[in-house]
C-alpha cells in the first residue's frame, strides 16, 4: 500500500465532511482544506483554515474530519489542526460549491467588487445589510424578482 | 407580472398539484393573510429568541460555548431580519408595523419565549429540547411549503438550526457527564422546560386546517409532537434523567412512548401574553429597539456606497 493511495483515500474522506450550516457542501469545496500530509506508516496530519476566526463550528468540523479520517483503511493516527495562515477568502470557494449554494440555498458568492447577480434571476442585487445571520454573509434583495438573497463574502 | 386564478377551487387545485406561489402572484387574500401570519409569528419568535440568547452571552460558561452563543444570537437576529423582509413583501403589514405590533403585545411569538431562562441548565434544556422541537416544525413546513420565498429562506434557516441542535446535544452530553450538582440543575431545568417545549408544537391540528389544506404546513401538530416525545424520552432516560410526565406510557411491544394528558392552559396564557415572563420580555424587546435607534439612524443617513466599494 503506497502513501499516495492513502492520501487519496484520506482526501476523499475529508471531502465527505459538509459545512454544518450548508449540508451538501463539502468543506473542501468551501476551501477549508489547506494541507494534508501522510506518512508511509499511516500517520495523517490535516491542516484546515477557518472562514472566520471566531466561527463557532470549528470544533465540530474538526471532530467530523477526525471521525471521517479515522475510518479510512490504513490510517494509524490523525491530527487535525486549525491553521492561522493563510487567511481564507471567497476565492477559495469552488465553482461546484458556488453553483450548489445558488441552486440549493439561494446564496450568492461575491467574488471581487462587481455587482452580485441574483441566484434566482441573474439581475444585479442591492445590498440591504452588511451582515446577515453570519459574519461571512451580507443581505441583498433583488429589484427584479424581489428575492431576499444572502451573499457570502470575504 | 404574476399569475392569477379564477376561483379558490382553481387556486387549490394549483396547490394540490404541487404549485409554488410567488410574491407577485395574484393569490387569494385569505391565503396571503394565512402565509403572512405564519411568517410574522416565525419572525417574531426568531427576534425574541435572539434577544434571550443575547442575554446569555456574558453569562455563558467557557469561551467555546460563549463563542457559540454569540454566533447563535447573530443567527437568530439574522433570521428575523430575513423573515421580516419576506413578510413585508406580502404587503399585509410593513416591517415597522410588525415590530410595533410585537412591542404592543398585539402579535404572537412562540410560547417558549414567554418563560424565563434562570440557569445555564435552562439554556441547555432550551437548546436541546426547544431547538429540536422548532427544527422539527420548520422541517415539516419546508418539506412541502407552497409559498416560494418562505420555502427558500427556510432551507437556509433549517441548515443553521440543525447546527444549533448539534450544539444543544453537545451541551446536554456535557452536563449529563458532569457533577451531581450539574445533573441536579439539569433535572430541574427539564422539569421546568419539558412541557413548554412539548407545547411548542401546539394542540392537535383541527380538521379542515387551512395551513394544511394550502400546503403551508405538511404535517399535523400531534404527529410531530408524538415523534419528538418518541425521540427524547428514551434518550433522556438513558442518561438517567426523569421525564416530568406522570401519565407517560410505554408500549413494550412496539417500544413506543406516549405522553400523558396535556394541560393546554399554560399555552393559552402565553398566546394571550399572560405567560410568566411575557410582560418583561416584550418590554425588554421594545426598550432594546428604542435604545438602538441611533444605530439605524446612522446607517440610514450614511451615503449610499457605490456598487463594489469595500465594506
Amino acid at each position: 500500500m503506497t502513501t499516495d493511495l492513502l492520501a487519496d483515500r484520506v482526501r476523499s474522506a475529508v471531502a465527505t465532511v459538509d459545512d454544518p450550516e450548508y449540508p451538501g457542501i463539502s468543506i473542501i469545496d468551501l476551501g477549508l482544506l489547506e494541507s494534508l500530509d501522510t506518512t508511509p506508516d499511516g500517520h495523517v496530519a490535516v491542516g484546515l483554515i477557518p472562514t472566520f476566526s471566531g466561527c463557532p463550528a470549528l470544533s465540530m468540523i474538526a471532530d467530523d474530519v477526525r471521525r471521517a479520517v479515522d475510518d479510512v483503511n490504513g490510517v494509524a493516527s490523525v491530527d487535525v489542526r486549525w491553521l492561522g495562515a493563510p487567511v481564507w477568502s471567497v476565492d477559495r470557494v469552488t465553482e461546484t460549491a458556488r453553483a450548489t449554494m445558488a441552486r440549493e440555498f439561494t446564496v450568492a458568492v461575491r467574488i471581487g467588487r462587481g455587482p452580485v447577480a441574483c441566484p434566482r434571476c441573474g439581475s444585479p442585487t442591492d445590498e440591504r445589510s452588511m451582515f446577515g445571520p453570519s459574519r461571512c454573509r451580507a443581505v441583498h434583495t433583488c429589484p427584479t424578482c424581489a428575492e431576499v438573497v444572502e451573499v457570502m463574502r470575504a | 407580472m404574476g399569475r392569477t386564478w379564477t376561483s379558490m377551487d382553481d387556486f387549490e387545485a394549483f396547490l394540490d398539484g404541487g404549485g409554488i406561489v410567488e410574491v407577485d402572484d395574484d393569490m387569494p387574500d385569505a391565503y396571503r393573510q394565512a402565509v403572512f401570519a405564519f411568517i410574522e409569528m416565525h419572525a417574531n419568535s426568531e427576534l425574541m429568541g435572539g434577544l434571550t440568547e443575547r442575554d446569555w452571552i456574558p453569562r455563558t460558561p467557557g469561551l467555546r460555548h460563549k463563542m457559540a452563543v454569540l454566533a447563535k444570537t447573530q443567527d437568530e437576529i439574522g433570521h428575523a431580519h430575513l423573515l421580516y423582509m419576506v413578510g413585508a413583501d406580502l404587503t399585509v403589514k410593513t416591517r415597522p408595523g410588525m415590530l410595533e405590533d410585537l412591542f404592543a403585545g398585539r402579535s404572537k411569538f412562540h410560547n417558549v419565549f414567554h418563560y424565563q431562562a434562570k440557569t445555564w441548565g435552562d439554556q441547555v434544556a432550551i437548546s436541546f429540547l426547544v431547538d429540536a422541537a422548532a427544527l422539527a416544525s420548520q422541517q415539516a413546513v419546508f418539506k412541502n411549503c407552497s409559498y416560494g420565498p418562505y420555502r427558500r429562506i427556510l432551507k437556509r434557516i433549517i441548515s443553521e438550526e440543525g447546527f444549533h441542535m448539534r450544539m444543544g446535544e453537545e451541551r446536554m452530553l456535557r452536563i449529563a457527564a458532569g457533577t451531581e450538582m450539574q445533573r441536579t440543575m439539569f433535572q430541574q431545568s427539564l422539569d421546568d422546560w419539558w412541557w413548554p417545549a412539548l407545547q411548542l408544537f401546539g394542540p392537535d391540528t383541527r380538521p379542515g386546517d387551512v395551513l394544511l389544506r394550502w400546503h403551508i404546513k405538511s404535517e399535523r401538530n400531534e404527529v410531530l409532537r408524538a415523534s419528538w416525545v418518541q425521540k427524547f424520552v428514551p434518550l433522556l432516560m438513558s442518561y438517567g434523567f426523569t421525564i416530568p410526565d406522570p401519565g407517560l406510557t410505554h408500549d413494550p411491544a412496539a417500544d413506543t412512548w406516549t405522553s400523558g394528558p396535556i394541560d393546554w392552559e399554560p399555552l393559552k396564557r402565553t398566546l394571550a401574553m399572560g405567560g410568566p415572563d411575557s410582560a418583561r420580555r416584550i418590554a425588554d424587546a421594545a426598550a432594546n429597539w428604542a435604545d438602538t435607534h441611533w444605530v439605524r439612524r446612522v446607517l440610514d443617513d450614511a451615503p449610499t456606497r457605490a456598487a463594489g466599494t469595500a465594506a
